[in-house]
């Protein structure tokens, strides 16, 4: 039979730059199948073809930046092929400044700071995710970070703001803590969680 | 004041603006007929779609300080006249919470008129553009007569304002950062 109706999934674009969307096939027939991506924008009647279907993996099309405009629906849609037909997904419509949800902070790590007279603090830090432009202005990212003894139950979360540290005050002598940061942009999604960077507290009482 | 703390200020305001925009646009998604979806106008219909703008990062780098503040301008006033005509209506739609509705489009309006006064300085600071751009007429007076019509009207209005807000934003920050070459926490 003819391939069932694929899925569009969703678009994500991680630095209001580029942009890219997934979808799921429907059921295959029992017969080799190929997927087309088309896209329409909405300032114009010519249909396009996907520009990339490799780069952003299986069953995806990606836009670079020259094939990305911002402010303007993209109506997409999927079509399914087969020896004996093809089906097409319902149409999404697509503006990418809504759809920006960043890669995750880079390089986060977390240091104990002593000083003679006082307490150590954890001190954390991290860069932006390194294709998001926050230079210019054209994103600005905030910050979260969470923090977790290793042996504990519970995340315990702070808003740093635009900063990329953060201090914690008072960890627990001897013990190891987990952390964590993401970003947001200034309309969009948050990131993941960056990989746990793990920091451990010298005997200090 | 210096023009970094009026610009500063001007997109506070620009970010809070489109934020209250989206969460209206979420609130009405809720309640939204069916249809309206597939009746309501494209973007492209929208009153202020004729002013051309930049629309990717490259394009808005090459753009002057004044051109963008003029830009950011024009597209704001464009919006005074429907803005008004999106709170006197939310009172009168058929829609449920609509008194929330209502206080949430004085907001828009109230935060879009701070932003004006706070442009008008900015203009004082940075100059006048060569490319003098006019705002768009606005000539949908009315929202309509028949229930449905008027609510998809209204959304319709929102979700132009929607995009155009984030264009406001967007500009306004990029000002803010070639303002301030040595900011490091901000840019
Ligand atoms: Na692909
Ligand atoms: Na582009
Ligand atoms: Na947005």
């Amino acid at each position: 039979s003819p391939p069932g109706k694929p899925k569009l999934t969703g678009c994500r674009s991680p630095e209001k730059e580029t942009f890219t969307c997934w979808w799921e096939p429907g059921p295959d027939g029992g017969l080799p199948t190929s997927y087309s991506l088309y896209y329409r924008k909405d300032n114009s009647d010519t249909v396009y073809e996907c520009p990339d279907y490799h780069t952003a993996g299986k069953n995806s099309c990606f836009f670079n930046k020259y094939e990305t405009s911002i402010w303007v629906n993209y109506n997409i849609t999927v079509m399914a092929t087969n020896a004996l037909g093809s089906s097409v997904s319902d149409p999404v419509d697509v503006d990418v400044v809504y759809i920006v949800q960043p890669h995750t902070p880079e390089n986060v790590t977390a240091v104990v700071y002593t000083d003679d007279d006082d307490d150590p603090f954890l001190l954390a830090r991290w860069e932006p995710p390194r294709k998001v432009d926050t230079h210019s202005g054209w994103i600005t990212l905030v910050y979260e970070l969470r923090v977790k003894l290793e042996k504990g139950d519970t995340w315990e979360e702070h808003f740093a703001g635009q900063q990329k540290q953060f201090n914690i005050f008072s960890p627990r002598s001897g013990e190891v803590y987990m952390v964590q940061v993401r970003c947001k942009p200034d309309h969009g999604f948050w990131s993941e969680w960056s990989p746990i960077s793990y920091v451990k507290v010298p005997d200090y009482i | 004041v210096g023009l970094n703390d009026l610009l500063d200020r001007a997109s506070q305001l620009s970010d809070k603006l489109h934020s209250l925009s989206t969460s209206l646009t979420h609130d009405l998604d809720t309640h939204f007929p069916p249809m309206g979806k597939i009746l309501m106008p494209r973007p492209s219909m929208c009153h202020t779609a004729p002013l051309q703008t930049p629309n990717d990062k490259d394009q808005a780098l090459k753009v002057p300080e004044s051109e963008l503040l003029s830009l950011v301008r024009a597209l704001l006033v464009s919006w005074n006249d429907p803005l008004l005509l999106l709170s006197s209506e939310a009172p009168t739609l058929s829609y449920p919470y609509n008194g929330y509705i209502y206080s949430k489009t004085r907001e828009l309006q109230e935060n879009s008129h701070n932003l004006s006064a706070g442009l008008d300085r900015l203009v004082h600071k940075i100059g006048t553009s060569s490319k003098s751009l006019s705002p768009l007429p606005f000539r949908g007076g009315d929202l309509g007569s028949d229930r449905n019509s008027r609510l998809i009207n209204f959304y319709f209005l929102l979700s132009c304002f929607r995009r155009d807000s984030h264009k406001i934003d967007s500009f306004l920050k990029l000002l803010r950062c070639r303002a301030v070459k040595q900011r490091p926490e901000m840019c």
